[in-house]
């Protein structure tokens, strides 16, 4: 039992650190070498390259901006939207669950296209309309900018931000705000005093995990920064190997490498702060109920704000990519407009082999990709939650480096890695590249679900006469089943929208959705885009709604 | 049916130290019988449980259940707990989440192969027994805290196995809960004549459940019999001590009579129960503080003691109360309603079958 129990762990040690080792060790040995195929001896030609590329500080001084500016203000916005939602008595409570997760069922590419069909300066149907109604010379707005990408990442990673924020801000202790007020601080005080201080670790993780997000960002660079030539790293990165005639993965890597160290290191800040923020949360056993703040005047302007945000995450993105799928060519919604809406772009994607060939490739590997990686973290969880070894220890830090990886950079280690195998330019290169940068996402709603199974409920299995096959079968699997689904719903929405991994790695014949997706952006085909990417979120959306249900039936079998 | 532990060993290694859990227990359970396994946390009680159960490996010794060797190191023998056919009540009851009532009761005989009637009948009747009649299709987990360990008693009796083991079963019950819990239990196991070992680190369960208890300490056992011959008539200081509120007072032994042992202390000579010590011996007495009676005003004869009242703190049935005599300073209890205060002069007289002697 113990023996098998370490082989266990030894050998997924070993995948595991495969997945996330072999990356990044190809990653830095790519740097240090000649080229792609050719590894030649070891230099710092590249490095030297890359770092003395004139372009490079204007990339840095905009990747900078846009990672601190984006992040501080998802931050502000979570903080904001977490106190009214804990804290006061703003109408429609359920509003701000429906903002913390319908924005996950859109993906970030569609998104930024969204804005950038929203509020581009030549015919952004916003900025159209808006020139129209107030008589301007020019557009208003440019969201090919440095604000427009910051004001789109923001929006992004706001969920994200939320959902680390709301649950500290729900179990704070209100004794601590209400001796604040008994010792004679005015609420604004205690909100500055004691609030915000007490909850600095979990804004501070937040922030950090803003920061992670956004400079891993693609999807916002690639189709609101690259035709305003406002780079970052990102992009930075994306045209040295695709770009030009001369792509150089070396360059690439050597750049890369910082990016991911950078990276890993604000992933360990992270988790310090996580874990710091558990220690802080302190509800103590009595009913515990935070004391509602009367907004009075202010809760229906409040409330509108609220709102307003939310047509801007989901409603504007949606029904703006719905309507290009209809209309014939760029237009302002109008009588002409809907009179000339038409199935044309929807017959048109559809007829299409490529875009019909990207979407069988996504689906094969949310199929497939989703299925073995929920596989291995069903082991993985095992391993770290019930078997506590150190060998465990190490497989956790292993498993929560790859939640640190910026997509197209751990794509271009895993590029240096396949061109030496045969599995360079199949769907397996995808596979395993998804697999090793989205396990945090299967691994983590199976660990929750080990947790659930104490052990005495196994043990007491045993001992009323069950075999161990029985105890898998009648008590171990049916209660690990709902974690099981939705780690591998998780994944395959995760994977049916992947970009960053598959922009690197993605050849001809191995196209996915977002590549796809993104062609048509580069090309301004919005119409066969907006087909497709409804597509996309119909697909994701029908996933996360699976989910629910699944996880609702399962709530109903314990009532 | 009679547990035989024989030499029983079992090592932990934790951070380059290790630390016995059991430490050679020789230990026979007696069949039909409750024995209650007591004594502090750490001190292997719960161990020695899960080796009789076949959830631990020990590391030396062997286990019998009845006739049936389960466990033995020496002939390779290592039966699985599936295979021992035992009943258990967890801490945690273990009541599996996803299952009714119904499902978690029945699951013994489920797995037994036993035909689906014959199971329906006899969850009834072990419903019916733990009076949880027609609890059938709750879910589980819908249960009160009380109700749930009755559903993991059921569970434990439904197979009617040859021993019943309880780990802690009270120990997640709230103090009121405790009490009619533990009442029930009483009642349940005394109709039931079955072999029962129980776990616990509360000393009023153990007295008011067990037929037998053994107190263990540091992985050892240090004392087995009846709950009167261990609170009354303890063999160690630790165990009068850990049984129930004691003044443990220093004392030398002066002299052996025919039924009572002398000893000189610090409340003056005294007569105790007889305890086998030489002359001279160091040894400690205990008192109770249920047996010191005490009498306004101050007297004098055999085993009388004349002490202060030091401090009276009032806890609603009784005042305890510090009696200063000499150097020694004792606990007490006086009825509420007293007139006594402090500063007051007491005298109590101590029966010598009360006064139990130790070795130090």
């Amino acid at each position: 039992m113990e023996k098998s129990r370490a082989q266990l762990t030894w050998s997924l040690v070993a995948i595991v650190g495969f997945l996330t080792v072999c990356p990044v060790v190809m990653l830095a040995l790519g740097s240090f070498s000649q080229g792609l195929t050719a590894f030649g001896d070891l230099t710092f030609d590249k490095y030297v390259q890359a770092y003395t590329d004139p372009a490079l500080l204007d990339v840095i001084v905009n990747t900078v901006i846009f990672v601190l500016g984006s992040s501080v203000l998802a931050t502000v916005l979570a903080l904001f939207l977490a106190y009214l939602n804990t804290r006061t008595n703003i109408p429609f409570k359920g509003l701000f669950t429906v903002l913390s997760i319908v924005p996950m069922m859109i993906p970030h590419l569609l998104f930024s296209v969204s804005w950038a069909l929203l509020l581009n300066p030549t015919n952004g149907m916003l900025n159209t309309l808006l020139k129209n109604a107030l008589a301007l010379d020019a557009a208003p707005f440019n969201i090919y900018s440095l604000e427009g990408m910051i004001l789109v990442e923001a929006l992004l990673d706001l969920p994200v931000a939320y959902l680390i924020i709301a649950p500290a801000m729900a179990s704070f202790d209100v004794a601590l705000e209400e001796s604040s007020r008994v010792f004679g601080a005015a609420t604004w005080r205690t909100l500055l005093r004691v609030t915000l201080p007490v909850l600095r670790p979990a804004i501070l993780a937040a922030f950090i995990l803003g920061v992670v997000r956004s400079l891993a960002s693609f999807a916002v660079p690639s189709v609101l920064g690259m035709p305003g030539r406002v780079n970052v790293l990102a992009t930075h990165l994306y045209e040295m190997i695709s770009l030009g005639f001369a792509t150089d993965y070396g360059k690439a890597a050597a750049v890369g490498m910082s990016v991911l160290v950078t990276s890993v290191t604000l992933i360990y800040v992270y988790r310090a702060f996580t874990a710091e923020s558990e220690k802080y949360v302190t509800i103590s056993s009595r009913g515990y109920r935070p004391s509602v703040i009367e907004l009075g005047g202010a809760r229906l302007p409040l409330f509108a704000a609220v709102a307003f945000l939310s047509l801007l995450m989901i409603v504007l993105p949606v029904a703006v990519l719905l309507y290009t799928s209809f209309v014939p060519y760029t237009m302002v919604p109008s009588a002409r407009a809907f009179a000339a809406m038409s199935l044309k772009h929807w017959h048109d994607v559809l007829d299409d082999p490529l875009s019909l060939l990207a979407l069988k490739n996504s689906l094969l590997l949310a199929i497939g990709g989703a299925t073995l990686g929920v596989l291995l973290s069903v082991f993985v969880a095992y391993v770290t939650v019930k078997v506590r070894t150190r060998a465990s220890g190490i497989l956790e830090s292993l498993t929560f480096l790859s939640f640190s990886f910026p997509g197209i950079v751990i794509g271009v280690g895993f590029m240096w890695f396949f061109v030496q195998t045969p599995l360079y330019a199949t769907l397996w290169a995808l596979l395993i590249g998804y697999i090793a940068t989205y396990l945090p996402y299967g691994v983590r709603p199976m660990a929750s679900a080990f947790v659930q199974v104490h052990s005495h409920l196994e043990e007491s299995s045993l001992v009323c006469g069950a075999s161990h096959l029985t105890t898998m079968r009648r008590i171990i699997v049916p209660l690990l089943v709902p974690g099981i689904v939705s780690a591998w719903i998780l994944m395959a929405s995760m994977f049916i929208r992947e970009l960053t991994l598959s922009v690197v790695l993605s050849r001809p014949g191995t196209e996915v959705l977002a590549v796809q997706i993104l062609k048509f952006s580069d090309d301004g085909l919005w119409g066969k885009l907006s087909a497709l990417g409804i597509i996309m979120i119909v697909i994701s959306t029908t996933l996360v709604i699976a989910a629910t249900f699944v996880g609702m039936r399962f709530k109903a079998a314990d009532n | 049916m009679e547990i035989r532990i024989r030499g029983l060993s079992k090592h932990y290694h934790a951070e380059g130290k290790t630390i016995k859990a059991l430490d050679e227990v020789d230990l026979t359970i007696p069949a039909s019988e409750i024995f209650t396994l007591l004594g502090p946390s750490g001190c292997g009680k719960t161990t020695l449980l899960r080796c009789i159960v076949g959830l631990e490996s020990p590391d030396a010794g062997e286990i019998s259940i009845g006739d049936e060797v389960v466990w033995s190191k020496a002939r390779g023998i290592a039966l699985p707990p599936e295979k021992r056919g035992l009943g258990m009540v967890f801490q945690t009851y273990a009541i599996w989440p996803h299952m009714n009532v119904f499902d978690n009761v029945g699951y013994p005989l489920q797995v037994r192969g036993v035909d689906r009637a014959l199971v329906r009948e006899r969850v009834a009747a072990t419903l019916r027994f733990v009076q949880l009649e027609g609890f059938e299709n709750r879910p589980a987990t819908k249960l009160s805290g009380g109700q749930q360990q009755r559903v993991a008693l059921a569970r434990a009796l439904v197979a009617e196995p040859k021993v019943i083991l309880f780990d802690e079963p009270l120990s997640n019950l709230d103090a009121k809960l405790r009490e009619e819990t533990r009442k029930e239990l009483k009642a349940f196991l005394g109709k039931l004549k079955i072999t029962a070992v129980y776990v616990t680190h509360d000393r009023v369960e153990a007295l008011a459940l067990s037929d037998a208890i053994a107190v263990m300490r540091a992985g050892r056992i240090i004392e087995t019999g009846t709950p009167r011959k261990i609170y009354f008539d303890a063999d160690t200081q630790f165990v009068a001590d850990f049984i129930g509120r004691a003044n443990l007072v220093k004392a030398r032994v002066r002299s052996q009579e025919s039924a009572r042992t002398l000893v000189e202390c610090g409340l003056g000579t005294i007569a105790c129960e007889r305890r086998e010590f030489g002359a001279g011996a160091e040894v400690t007495l205990c008192l109770r503080p249920e047996f010191i009676h005490i009498v306004p005003g101050e007297a004098s004869g055999d085993n009388v003691v004349n002490a202060r009242i030091d401090s009276r703190v009032f806890v609603g049935e009784a005042y305890e109360v510090e009696l200063r005599a000499g150097a020694e300073v004792l606990l007490a209890r006086i009825d509420p309603d007293s007139e006594l205060d402090i500063g007051d002069a007491i005298h109590f007289r101590l029966d010598p079958a009360h006064c139990l002697l130790v070795s130090s």
